[in-house]
C-alpha cells in the first residue's frame, strides 16, 4: 500500500471515530476534540484493520493521520 | 382549574410554573422540609456551595441551560485539565496524562465498540420497540459484558465506566436499561465527555439553586413537609391525601421518582406498577473532601482518579469557581455504594481519607468531608435516578408516561431524553404540563 493511500485510509477513520468531514493527514485528534474514549476506538479499528497495536503513550506522541500511518509502517507486520 | 402537583423536585417545579403562569390554581406538595429533591447543596465555606446531588451539565441540555438563564444564574466550567491518577491494579497508584488509563486501549476500545454499537440500536423513545428488546431486557449488563467482551482489561474497566454514567453496578441493569441510558443522555462519547459533554459545566453557586429560585417564584403555592400517601381519583374528581389534609383538584401531576410514585395509595389502583422486585435505587453516594484551595492543580493533577479498590470510584474537581476552598467530588456507586453506605460515619471518614492519602499522596488531609448516601434518602430512593432491571422496559415502559386517568407522570424517570439527568427532568415537568394544559 502506498503511504498516500495508508494515510487516506487512516483519515478515514479518525473522520467516522470523531464523526468530523475534513480530517487531513496533520489533522490534531485532540484539536479536534478527541478525547481517551474516542482515542481508544481510533486504537481498536487500527488494530483491527492493520493488526497493528498502539499504545495509549504511542498515539499520544502520534495524534494525526500521517504520524499513526507512520506508526503502522514501522510496526506493521 | 386546580392542580395538585407532587413533589419539589426540578420536574414539579417545572410544570408548576407553567401552570401558575397560564393562570391554573397550583399547589406544590413537597415531602421534605426543602425544595430541591436530587439536587442540593452543601456550603463549605462561606458562600462557597458544592452540589451534594445533580451537578453537571452540557450544551446540548438545552431546557437547562434557558432555565439558567431565565433565572439570571450562571454556568462554570468544570475544570479537567491535567494529568490523572488511576489504581487500577494491587501497587501504587499511577499517573497518567489526561483521562488515559493505563490499561490496553486495543480492548478498551473494542468495548467502547461494542458499547457504541448496541446504544446505537436502541429506540429511546420506546425501547420497548428496540428490535432485540427482549433479549436486551432479559440480560443484566454483566450477562452482556459476559457475552460481548473477552479482555480481562476491558472487563475490569467497564464497571467502572457504568458506575460512573449510571451509578449502576452491572448486575442491576438490564441490557436495555444500559442502552437505552447511553442513547437517551447523547451517546458514549457526549455522556462521558467534560468539555463538549454532559459534564461540560456547572451551576455557579450550586444547582440546588434552580429549585429555590423556582420554588420562591411560586411563593406560597409550594407546601413543604406535606408527603403525599393518597390519591384517590372518582369521575372527573381527584382527592390528594397528606397526613390529615385532603387537596381537591381537577388533575394532578406525580413528579417523584418511580419508587416514592408507586408507593402512594391509588384508587383506582396503578394498572402496571412503576417498578418491580429488579428495579434498584440509583446506587450513588457522593463525597466532598474539601480542601484549603485545589492544591492539586499546582502538581499538574486534575483531581481526576479512577480507584478499583475504592470506596470512591472516581474523584472530580468541583472547587467552587470563586475561590475559597478546593474540592474534589468523590463518586461511590453500584454495590460498592451498598457497602458504603452501611458503615457509620466515622469509619466512611477514616476510609475515604485513607482512599485519599493512597491516591493523593500530596495532598494533606482534607479539612472538611461530606458524605451524602442518596440511596437511603427516605425522599429520593436513589441518584442518579432508578435503575430499570430485566424485565422492568418491557412490562412498565410502556406505561411509564401514560396517565393513571387523571394523574399524570413527571421526573427525570419519564423522559425519553436525558433520563436520569437534571435536563430530563425538566423535559418531563414540561411536557406534564402540557399534558394538563391539552387536556382539561
Amino acid at each position: 500500500m502506498t503511504e498516500d493511500r495508508l494515510i487516506h485510509e487512516v483519515s478515514e477513520i479518525f473522520g467516522r471515530v470523531l464523526d468530523e468531514d475534513d480530517i487531513t493527514a496533520e489533522s490534531d485528534f485532540f484539536a479536534l476534540g478527541g478525547d481517551s474514549l474516542l482515542a481508544t476506538r481510533i486504537i481498536s479499528a487500527v488494530a483491527r484493520r492493520y493488526g497493528v497495536e498502539l499504545t495509549f503513550e504511542e498515539f499520544l506522541l502520534a495524534p494525526t493521520p500521517a504520524m499513526v500511518a507512520k506508526r503502522i509502517e514501522s510496526l506493521g507486520p | 382549574m386546580r392542580v395538585v402537583v407532587v413533589g419539589a423536585g426540578l420536574a414539579g417545579l417545572v410544570a408548576a410554573t407553567r401552570l401558575a403562569t397560564a393562570g391554573v390554581r397550583t399547589t406544590v406538595l413537597e415531602a421534605r422540609d426543602r425544595v430541591g429533591g436530587r439536587t442540593r447543596g452543601i456550603e463549605v465555606a462561606p458562600d462557597r456551595w458544592v452540589d451534594a446531588g445533580a451537578a453537571y451539565l452540557g450544551h446540548r441540555h438545552a431546557e437547562l441551560n434557558a432555565l439558567i438563564t431565565d433565572l439570571g444564574l450562571k454556568t462554570t466550567p468544570t475544570g479537567m485539565v491535567g494529568r490523572s491518577r488511576f489504581a487500577l491494579d494491587p501497587g501504587p497508584p499511577r499517573t497518567a496524562p489526561d483521562r488515559f488509563p493505563p490499561l490496553n486501549a486495543v480492548a478498551l476500545g473494542e468495548m467502547f465498540d461494542a458499547l457504541d454499537e448496541v446504544t446505537r440500536t436502541v429506540r429511546a423513545d420506546a425501547p420497548w420497540l428496540t428490535p432485540d428488546a427482549a433479549r436486551l431486557d432479559r440480560l443484566t449488563a454483566a450477562d452482556w459484558l459476559d457475552r460481548t467482551v473477552d479482555h480481562a482489561d476491558a472487563r475490569r474497566f467497564f464497571p467502572l465506566f457504568l458506575g460512573e454514567m449510571m451509578a449502576a453496578d452491572p448486575a442491576d441493569v438490564s441490557a436495555l436499561h444500559m442502552a437505552f441510558y447511553l442513547s437517551s443522555g447523547g451517546g458514549i462519547r457526549y455522556l462521558n465527555a467534560f468539555e463538549g459533554g454532559a459534564q461540560q459545566d456547572r451551576v455557579d453557586g450550586g444547582a440546588h439553586q434552580l429549585c429555590q429560585l423556582l420554588a420562591r417564584a411560586l411563593g406560597d403555592r409550594v407546601r413543604l413537609s406535606r408527603p403525599v400517601r393518597a390519591i384517590h381519583q372518582d369521575g372527573g374528581d381527584v382527592v390528594v391525601h397528606t397526613t390529615g389534609d385532603a387537596w381537591r383538584c381537577d388533575a394532578a401531576v406525580v413528579a417523584v421518582p418511580p419508587a416514592l410514585a408507586d408507593a402512594i395509595d391509588h384508587r383506582p389502583a396503578l394498572p402496571v406498577r412503576r417498578t418491580g422486585p429488579r428495579t434498584a435505587p440509583g446506587g450513588a453516594v457522593k463525597v466532598h473532601l474539601v480542601y484549603p484551595e485545589p492544591i492539586w492543580r499546582a502538581e499538574g493533577l486534575s483531581g481526576w482518579s479512577v480507584d478499583a479498590g475504592g470506596p470512591m470510584m472516581s474523584t472530580v474537581d468541583d472547587s467552587p469557581a470563586a475561590g475559597g476552598a478546593g474540592v474534589l467530588t468523590g463518586f461511590v456507586t453500584g454495590a460498592r455504594a451498598r457497602r458504603f453506605a452501611g458503615l457509620g460515619h466515622p469509619e466512611q471518614h477514616a476510609t475515604v481519607t485513607a482512599q485519599a492519602a493512597r491516591l493523593f499522596p500530596e495532598l494533606p488531609a482534607p479539612r472538611q468531608i461530606h458524605v451524602t448516601d442518596w440511596i437511603h434518602e427516605t425522599y429520593s430512593r436513589g441518584c442518579y435516578a432508578a435503575l430499570f432491571g430485566p424485565g422492568d422496559w418491557v412490562e412498565r415502559g410502556p406505561h411509564l408516561r401514560e396517565p393513571h386517568q387523571r394523574v399524570h407522570w413527571a421526573g427525570t424517570e419519564t423522559s425519553p431524553e436525558f433520563f436520569g439527568l437534571m435536563e430530563g427532568a425538566i423535559r418531563s415537568g414540561d411536557r406534564a404540563a402540557t399534558e394538563v394544559l391539552t387536556h382539561y
